[in-house]
């Protein structure tokens, strides 16, 4: 019987080892040569791409920017994530079946679109701008594009849809009974929040934060698009830098350098849900 | 149990969020239906409505908005075929390194999709330079990309829903007289069905909407759709792109439905399509 289920197993996983382990080393490997420009590389190996990559202060300040606005982009997505993930969890009616709907399509139209959108209404005589010029908020008209706010709504526009869906398997995993078990003690609303439902919900934001800020620190197309070439950001880079210069083993060791800092944060978070697993364990 | 100060507080909050969330394809929708001449004008609402962009859609547009439905089909199709036996195989079996075999076939989840674009085009190169043998730019490259990148969303939901699987149900088919071959048709994939068609929903979306992925393997005349607005989006655009866009969401609509009917939201909430991620 065994031995069956390990025969369906094994062709699939040659096709996808190869698939992963074969893209991968090949790239890794580029990226390990020293890069002549246009496409040509030199033939032995050494580590003049990291070492630049490290020692060149635009490299640095790149890398530093992805972190920053990542950061905020995965702080304001739990934000605004959150109640929607609440209100979704805890209300039993065709209403929630229509708001989640919202999401899941949200999440399959193209982030391209979005973006789309989001110019339109931050365009020089959109809504926004004629409203906060109107108001006296703004004394030219604010553009979107060639921002770090920009890329902020950018990538929250990227993960959003995804940080609902996660927060909502979160909060369905904490009873409405335990809230109103709080309150019969007499604990106020706040209270609940305060003892119960954020303490509960603390491992999955942290977990689910961490996802996010790696989703962010991966997603190219709204970075590339609300960036406009003036705000850069890692993904940004590795495409400019072989569209643009052609620098094959330069873009692979900006790539590698991204890979490295994702595959890290993952760990980091694997290890952060075994200790909230077993915390929590303890506290219940 | 809520109070009244609280439900206010929830209401505008979550309303802002939907706003954010849903404001860019509403004003998308919107604009499309601008009714003047130049692109300049687009703006929300729109002066005076009309359908005129829509019968202005370039061919070009259409030509890859089916090129990116043929290989998020095709890349789906076979990304069930590598995980439909890759879950069952793996929740089946008992070995050491499961978790092991299992990251691998999750690892594409975890590559950023920029980072994998560029090790596909280098890998392409690299198979041209030892066979002469093309990859990027044409179907079969465009389909192995997108194929790596499909296929944890299947393996995903499908292990979900299989360590939920009652193995009764199988050892009383055997004990029916049912063979192996017969179980598995009439017993196991009947019952992990929800579980592909959610993540094969998801496989498919993901695909279909791909540029980080796609951007390198495009050739000049082969391109995906999304790739098409990304450079659309870089130079200048006018709203026959708006047109195509909300053409595409209602694409997106009518198949969330389709799933409703099909399987239900709730099995796509619960089979873990999002957090497969």
């Amino acid at each position: 019987m065994e031995n069956r289920w390990i025969a369906y197993l094994i062709p699939p996983f040659i096709i996808t080892l190869l698939l992963v382990a074969g893209s991968q080393f090949v790239f890794i490997q580029n990226s390990f040569y020293q890069d002549l420009g246009l496409g040509r590389t030199g033939t032995d190996l050494t580590l003049t791409n990291y070492l630049k990559f490290f020692s060149d202060s635009f490299y640095l300040k790149t890398f530093w920017i992805t972190i920053k606005v990542s950061a905020i982009a995965a702080l304001l997505t739990l934000f605004l994530g959150f109640p929607i993930a609440y209100v979704v969890a805890r209300m039993k009616s065709k209403l929630a079946m229509f708001l989640l709907a919202g999401i899941v399509v949200s999440t399959f139209v193209t982030i391209v679109i979005k973006v789309f959108g989001l110019i339109i209404i931050f365009s020089a005589d959109g809504l926004i701008n004629k409203t906060l010029l109107n108001l006296g908020l703004i004394e030219r008209a604010y553009s979107i594009i060639g921002t770090q706010e920009g890329v902020v709504i950018g990538l929250m526009h990227f993960t959003i849809g995804f940080s609902v869906l996660l927060l909502y398997s979160v909060v369905v995993t904490v009873p409405p009974s335990l809230e109103y078990a709080a309150q019969i003690h007499g604990a106020s609303r706040f209270r609940v929040y305060q003892r119960v439902i954020i303490p509960l919900c603390a491992p999955g934001f942290v977990v689910g934060g961490l996802m996010i800020f790696n989703m962010c620190m991966g997603a190219f197309t709204s970075a590339a698009l609300l960036g406009g070439g003036r705000i850069l950001t890692l993904p940004v880079l590795v495409q400019r830098t072989v569209m643009m210069e052609v620098k094959y083993s330069t873009a692979a060791s900006i790539a590698f350098v991204l890979l490295v800092s994702v595959i890290l944060i993952n760990l980091f978070s694997l290890i952060a849900i075994r200790r909230l697993r077993s915390a929590r364990l303890v506290v219940a | 149990m809520q109070t009244w100060t609280e439900k206010i507080i929830m209401f505008i909050w979550c309303g802002f969020s939907y706003v954010f969330l849903l404001s860019p394809m509403i004003v998308v929708m919107g604009a499309s239906l601008h009714g003047g001449e130049f692109s300049a004008a687009i703006k929300f609402p729109p002066d005076e409505p009309s359908f005129q962009w829509y019968s202005k859609i370039p061919a070009e547009q259409f030509e890859a908005l089916g090129l990116s439905l043929i290989v998020a089909a095709v890349a789906t199709f076979i990304a069930a075929l590598i995980a439909i036996p890759a879950a069952l195989g793996l929740v089946r079996s008992n070995f050491k390194l499961k978790f092991a075999v299992s990251s691998v076939f999750r690892a594409p989840l975890q590559i950023p999709a920029i980072v994998s674009g560029i090790a596909f085009l280098q890998l392409y190169y690299l198979i041209f330079d030892t066979s002469g043998l093309m990859l990027a730019g044409t179907i079969p490259g465009m389909l192995l990309g997108h194929v790596f990148i499909a296929t944890p969303f299947l393996f995903g939901t499908i292990v979900a829903v299989l360590q939920r699987f009652d193995h009764r149900l199988e050892e009383a088919s055997y004990s029916l007289g049912a063979g192996r071959w017969r179980t598995l048709y009439r017993v196991t994939l009947p019952t992990i069905m929800p579980g592909i068609y959610s993540g094969g929903l998801y496989a498919f979306m993901v695909s279909f909407a791909d540029v980080p992925m796609s951007i390198f393997l495009t050739a000049p005349g082969f391109v995906t759709y999304p790739v098409e607005l990304f450079y659309a989006m870089e130079n200048d655009f006018d709203p026959s792109i708006l047109a195509s866009s909300s053409l595409v969401i209602v694409f997106c609509l009518a198949m969330l439905l389709i799933v409703q009917k099909v399987v239900g939201l709730e099995t796509l909430l619960r089979s873990g399509g999002g957090s497969a991620r």
